[in-house]
């Protein structure tokens, strides 16, 4: 059993092969006509695809219009969807692409390749924040909390913060990520390790202060460099 | 301590994940136990990945959900009219098009099978309802302009040769369209 109790492992049990059963259902009674079906089609991706567009594009309005455009989009599509892969990561797929063409028409293309740029296998080597307290989930009630994580994502340089996104918010598999990424799973396991340990290191100075948040980014040495 | 806290920030992903295999796993274990370090930096990433993993980070912006249902009714309720609309117009500009080519092309033929031919054999011509040129044209003996006239024509330059008009047409002269415009030739044989 993973570690994170919100950390999903490899092809881990029968309730992804239901979910994967009812929207196949939900496809073909969609392509038969019943277009109403889409919206519950979609509806467990909706944040998924955001939170990808938005750690791509930068700007929640950016984010919400390219979102509905890709959903839009899907629809569209769905006849093309060759059910080889799972819809979600179908979907995130064409995210990527559409965020692609987003950034170009808005010239915005010049900031990181999704394959490339350095997987540093260096090992990281972490700060000392020894005295590192779980932080209640009650915390992200608060808006400057979802908006210190927001923020620290946007210090990663996007290859990391791609493979993060793609793991550990929108929960795909390591095989998922490496298939949407076009990259090796090794290399998503490197990009995985050195995010998880920079949103740490960033995160950690201003969220342990017993309740006080002190997120002054400006005052955090990105631990990289 | 069987392993190094190096090696521990290594594997530290690949446990979370529960990559690694049973004894790679053990030994980490019994590190975390001992290295108070290593086990914050455990915790740590375990936190920072429940926090982001909760639906309210990254949270949909609000209204999202009215804009998007609002958007895909237009694609649900308006999409499959506006096709039938477009593809009604389609064809009726098509109808319309067609309506218009028919005279259209009608007007050409007879053009090419009455007008042209009288220009052939009757030219030079003026418009219908000009009056016939009675009598000769001239033509220019200093210029190699091809060009006939009525005699009076100020474009006329140079010395003056008169033919009658079929004559000129039958020579390759060409009417000028200033004064023959005004005159229609008289027909000749």
């Amino acid at each position: 059993m993973p570690v994170c109790a919100t950390t999903n492992c490899e092809g881990n049990d029968t309730r992804n092969d239901q979910i994967r059963a009812n929207e196949e259902l939900l496809i073909s009674r969609i392509l038969e006509g019943e277009k109403d079906l889409f919206l519950e089609l979609i509806r467990p991706y909706q944040r998924t695809v955001y939170a990808t567009l938005i750690s791509m594009l930068g700007t929640k309005e950016d984010a919400e219009d390219v979102t509905q455009d890709v959903l839009l989009k899907a629809l569209a599509r769905l006849h093309q969807f060759r059910r080889e892969s799972a819809f979600g990561t179908w979907l995130i797929q064409i995210a990527i692409n559409e965020a692609r063409m987003r950034r170009r028409k808005l010239r915005r293309g010049i900031m990181f390749s999704l394959t490339s740029g350095p997987d540093d296998d260096e090992t990281y080597v972490p700060k000392d924040f020894a005295d590192w307290r779980e932080i209640p989930s009650e915390a992200l009630e608060r808006s400057e909390i979802r908006e210190a994580l927001g923020k620290a994502l946007t210090l990663l340089e996007e290859h990391y913060r791609l493979a993060f996104i793609l793991r550990d918010v929108n929960g795909m598999s390591i095989t998922e990520t490496a298939n949407v990424l076009g990259i090796t799973r090794g290399a998503v396991k490197t990009r995985l390790r050195r995010a998880r340990l920079m949103l740490r290191d960033i995160l950690s100075p201003g969220l342990q202060q017993g309740g006080h948040v002190d997120l002054t980014f400006k005052e955090v040495r990105k631990p990289w460099e | 301590m069987g392993i190094t806290c190096e090696e521990v920030w290594r594997d530290i992903s690949d446990y979370v994940d529960d990559e690694l295999d049973p004894k790679q796993r053990t030994a980490l274990e019994e590190h975390f136990a001992e290295c108070r370090h290593c086990a914050a930096v455990l915790e740590g990433t375990c936190n920072v990945i429940r926090l982001y993993r909760d639906e309210r980070a990254l949270a949909l912006p609000k209204g999202f959900h009215d804009r998007l249902h609002k958007r895909l009714d237009q694609t649900f309720t308006l999409g499959p009219k506006e096709r039938i609309h477009t593809s009604r117009r389609a064809v009726l500009a098509w109808a319309l098009t067609a309506a218009a080519a028919v005279p259209l092309g009608f007007a050409l033929f007879s053009a090419k099978r009455i007008i042209l031919p009288r220009l052939g054999h009757e030219s030079p011509s003026g418009p219908p309802d000009s009056p016939p040129i009675t009598g000769l044209v001239a033509v220019s003996q200093d210029s190699d302009d091809k060009v006939f006239h009525v005699p009076s024509c100020p474009y006329l330059h140079g010395k003056p040769k008169f033919l009658p008009a079929a004559e000129a047409v039958r020579e390759g002269y060409a009417p000028c369209p200033i004064c023959i415009g005004k005159h229609k030739p008289e027909k000749k044989g």
